[in-house]
């Protein structure tokens, strides 16, 4: 056989276990749709502008000092010291539209504790209980990635706070602890849109920890740094990388997989990554008969992730000049979750992220202009509802001048009038360029019983084609920058264990 | 830490944590076992943007003396995509056998989505504009990709007065934006230049009369560069022109041949009109003084190795198309990125404003905007 691994898709995740399986020894082709590699972690010119098309900050990365899991992770795959990193001062700052408040959490646990301290009197007792529950949730994961037979029965003596708290609710578990209700509305608002007080408190807690731990990051050029580092790395160790050829086919037999097609070659193979879809892979790209009912089953049990507006702008004026000086904002309606969350059901809901690219950055773009990313996440179907080829162009413009009118409003800022450069994305746009199944950028919601410590401790008994595994913001570890990276080699590694059983 | 109490019971606690997935496991069997995918958003990505389009030419109409508009219908009978006006698209054409893709913007008005025209003028030099001109005949079959680009008037970012100034089929972009302007009331007023070497060159002018007399807010001004006519300016625009209007507050959407942009890059500068006012439509910056001397272009892609002919007055993806090789390729004046290429070895001289930061560094190129200066090796994605 021609390689011991294909890779669908050169996203993240594709990257990473490409990456992670070719340093091992295993030969490695990624089949990429597209131009290039990266998926959604990019850039895109307009006019002196250089938009990143996703990435607003990369969390859980730190810096030679204090190193992160991603920073780990990059020295696993020997690229950390080819990326240069600009370190954020903060890890929240947050707007509250309706009280008219903001508030600013800087980087580091204690610090934290103290700024919380600060805005909430006498939250200091349950936050620190909260981050040794997070701790402890983090050294179960960790316990259980490292069993070569994968069993819970010891985890209750080693974690019984973990094993105890998996089946709660975020909520639930702040206020067992004590948390004052600001304390509790605060903490949450800092991990909308994905998760909100009724969900798991476990994935809460890590998601969390990870983004105030270590200093988030952003990569002076863009993601599509991280991404060509990474394909460079990947094209030197003696990968191969196929471009414009789009999978059409996995061949399975017996519930194995045996070939994977494109459109004028087939290649024999035994172990398929796919860092697409499930959902598409399941129903586009195997013969119907050949996938087990449950898969589908599960498919179907799912909610799919948030989709999102995204409106790229390049004004002619420096942040210092509009009255910028946060590198992303959180601009909430209200710090009440719950409404919020239910919300995004709506496209036009009013919380919104911004990111000022050049206060991460301050060479992103020339001196006297500024990249501002704003980004509104949504859930349901109001967009296909709403939205046809004939008023596509219109209801583009009319969503991004929402955002826009905001950003000033909560603000207290104007910008409308200093745009250079404007680009707008849509659930069209992310469909177009990632194929991801009705353009959401989320993955699938982490929801009930489909939370990241669900789908991590049952994959194993979910893996209902022997030698396809899935990775990306569809996998395990759910989306977002940090996870799809770490889960890019952890599914490297199992596939690597698999080829050796042989 | 002091732990926190939940549940007492060991037993119960670990019961309940494998309910879990027990739970799961019930909603995945009783969750529906639907084999089909129901995509809307990707019915509507599908609409708007396809890849390729078989279209036919159903009409042909000679505009001026040496520009004809084709009139392009899918050929599956449906309607084309909508399109932002100001869009091309890119027509695949065989010449000789070898097939070369070359960027055309859609003419007509974007309401109409039963036909797209393009508007063609056949330049001495052109091999792929001239073969269209002189070949092509209703009836024939053609591949087109779906609409692209960014050349497009912009209600959030631009001014509601717009001067457009243009020159030849530099018209071809403009004429859709002004009826789409003008139809949906988008504007308070357009004002266009419009230049020519004589009167018979003037494409549309009895349309663009028309519209005048219609719409009270759309003023035309027509130029000629060498014949003089009543009521037409006489020569180039220039800056004692423009400034006879009030330049304040309003968008420029500029489309023509090259020494146009250059003069007018000039006047917009001496006027200090920041550059968020002007909109171009891309064009290639054509290199002076470059003569047909030839290197070897080492081309790689996938397994394959080619090497081929190149000329230092012909660009990379022109070289590539003689010989039968064919990348992928949209705008052809290095913008889209769909040619984004490795530079392996070899003296180039290319545009690098399209490209990424980090591109730059890595020496990636786009071939449509690149041309040799020594023998070349490149990689193709």
């Amino acid at each position: 056989m021609e390689y011991d691994v294909i890779v669908i898709g050169a996203g993240n995740a594709g990257l990473v276990s490409a990456l992670t399986l070719q340093k091992k020894g295993k030969k490695v082709l990624i089949l990429e749709k597209s131009k290039m590699a990266g998926g959604v972690s990019s850039s895109f010119k307009r006019g002196i502008f250089e938009f990143d098309i996703s990435l607003s900050k990369l969390t859980n990365y730190g810096n030679e000092e204090n190193k992160g899991e991603i920073f780990h992770l990059f020295d696993r795959l020997g690229i950390s010291s080819k990326i240069t990193m600009k370190e954020l001062e903060h890890s929240f700052h947050i707007i509250d539209k309706e009280k008219k408040e903001s508030y600013t959490f800087p980087v580091g646990i204690d610090n934290f504790i103290e700024q919380m301290e600060a805005y909430v009197p006498n939250s200091k007792v349950s936050m620190i209980t909260f981050f040794g529950l997070a701790e402890e949730i983090r050294d179960a994961f960790n316990y259980y990635n490292e069993q070569q037979v994968k069993n819970t029965e010891d985890l209750y003596l080693k974690f019984p706070n973990f094993v105890q708290l998996a089946p709660c609710k975020t909520k639930e578990v702040l206020k067992k602890i004590g948390m004052p209700e600001k304390a509790i509305e605060l903490l949450v608002a800092t991990s909308l849109p994905e998760k909100n007080e009724d969900e798991n408190f476990v994935s809460f807690a890590l998601h969390l920890e990870n983004s105030i731990k270590f200093p988030s990051v952003i990569p002076t050029l863009t993601s599509h740094e991280i991404s060509s580092v990474l394909e460079k790395e990947f094209l030197n160790m003696g990968g191969k990388i196929n471009y414009f050829k789009e999978v059409e086919e996995i061949e399975v037999e017996n519930k194995m997989v045996k070939k994977v097609k494109t459109k004028d070659k087939s290649y024999l193979c035994n172990h398929v990554i796919a860092n697409i879809s499930p959902i598409t892979v399941y129903c586009n790209l195997i013969k119907k008969e050949e996938v087990p009912k449950e898969a589908f089953g599960l498919q179907n049990s799912r909610d799919l992730g948030a989709k999102c507006i995204t409106v790229y702008l390049g004004l002619n004026k420096s942040p210092k000049e509009i009255g910028l000086t946060k590198y992303q904002y959180i601009i909430l309606n209200s710090l009440q979750s719950e409404k919020e969350f239910k919300k995004m059901n709506q496209i036009k809901n009013g919380n919104l992220y911004a990111t000022i690219r050049n206060n991460g950055v301050e060479v992103s773009s020339r001196e006297g202009t500024t990249e501002i990313t704003l980004t509104s996440y949504f859930y349901g179907r109001d967009f296909e509802k709403e939205v046809n080829s004939s008023n596509y162009y219109e209801k583009k413009q009319e969503f991004a001048e929402f955002l826009i009118e905001s950003f000033e409003a909560s603000t207290n800022t104007s910008i409308k009038e200093y745009i250079e450069e404007i680009e707008i994305a849509t659930p069209v746009t992310f469909n177009r360029y990632t194929s991801h199944p009705f353009g959401v950028v989320k993955g699938f919601n982490e929801k009930g019983y489909d939370n990241f410590l669900s789908r991590y401790f049952t994959e194993e008994k979910e893996t209902f084609i022997k030698g396809l595994s899935f990775c990306g913001g569809f996998g395990s570890r759910a989306s977002g920058y940090e996870n799809t990276y770490l889960n890019g080699e952890e599914v490297a590694n199992k596939v690597y264990e698999e080829c050796m059983e042989k | 830490m002091k732990d926190i109490i939940i549940e007492k019971n060991p037993k119960k606690a670990k019961a309940k944590f494998d309910d879990l997935f027990l739970a799961r496991e019930q909603i995945i069997k009783s969750a529906s076992k639907d084999a089909k995918l129901h995509d809307s958003i990707k019915n509507l990505t599908n609409t708007l943007h396809p890849k390729n389009i078989e279209v036919e030419v159903t009409k042909i109409v000679e505009e001026t003396k040496n520009v004809k508009s084709f009139y392009l219908k899918r050929k599956e009978g449906e309607t084309l995509p909508n399109f932002e006006a100001g869009s091309y698209i890119t027509l695949e054409i065989k010449i000789n056998d070898r097939i070369y893709k070359r960027p055309y913007s859609i003419s007509s008005n974007p309401k109409n989505t039963q036909e797209y025209r393009i508007t063609i003028k056949k330049v001495p030099d052109g091999l792929v504009s001239t073969h269209v001109y002189d070949n092509c005949k209703v009836g024939d079959v053609f591949t087109i990709s779906g609409p692209l680009g960014n050349f497009h008037y912009n209600k959030i970012r631009d001014e509601k007065d717009v001067i457009f100034l243009c020159g030849g089929t530099g018209i071809t972009p403009i004429l859709p934006m002004i009826y789409e302007l003008l139809e949906n009331q988008k504007v308070n007023s357009i004002l266009l230049y419009y230049g020519n070497q004589k009167k018979e060159d003037i494409l549309w002018e009895t349309n663009l009369e028309e519209l005048q007399t219609k719409y009270s807010n759309f003023k035309v001004k027509f130029l000629l560069t060498e014949e003089e006519i009543e009521n037409y300016i006489y020569g180039n625009i220039t800056e004692e022109i423009l400034k006879k209007e009030n330049l304040n507050g309003k968008s420029f959407f500029v489309c023509g041949p090259l020494e146009m942009y250059k003069s007018l890059n000039e006047i917009f500068k001496k006027l200090d009109i920041p550059n968020k006012y002007i909109r171009h439509e891309i064009y290639k910056e054509e290199l002076e003084n470059l003569l047909r001397i030839e290197h070897k272009l080492t081309i790689k892609k996938e397994n394959q190795t080619y090497t081929i002919s190149c000329y230092e007055n012909e660009t990379l993806l022109t070289s590539m198309e003689n010989n039968h090789i064919n990348p992928k390729a949209h705008c052809t004046v290095g913008e889209c990125g769909f040619c984004r290429s490795k530079l392996l070895s070899g003296e180039i001289k290319t545009e690098i404003s399209s490209l990424r930061k980090k591109d730059i560094e890595m020496k990636y190129i786009h071939p449509c905007v690149t041309y040799p200066l020594s023998d070349v090796s490149i990689e193709l994605p």
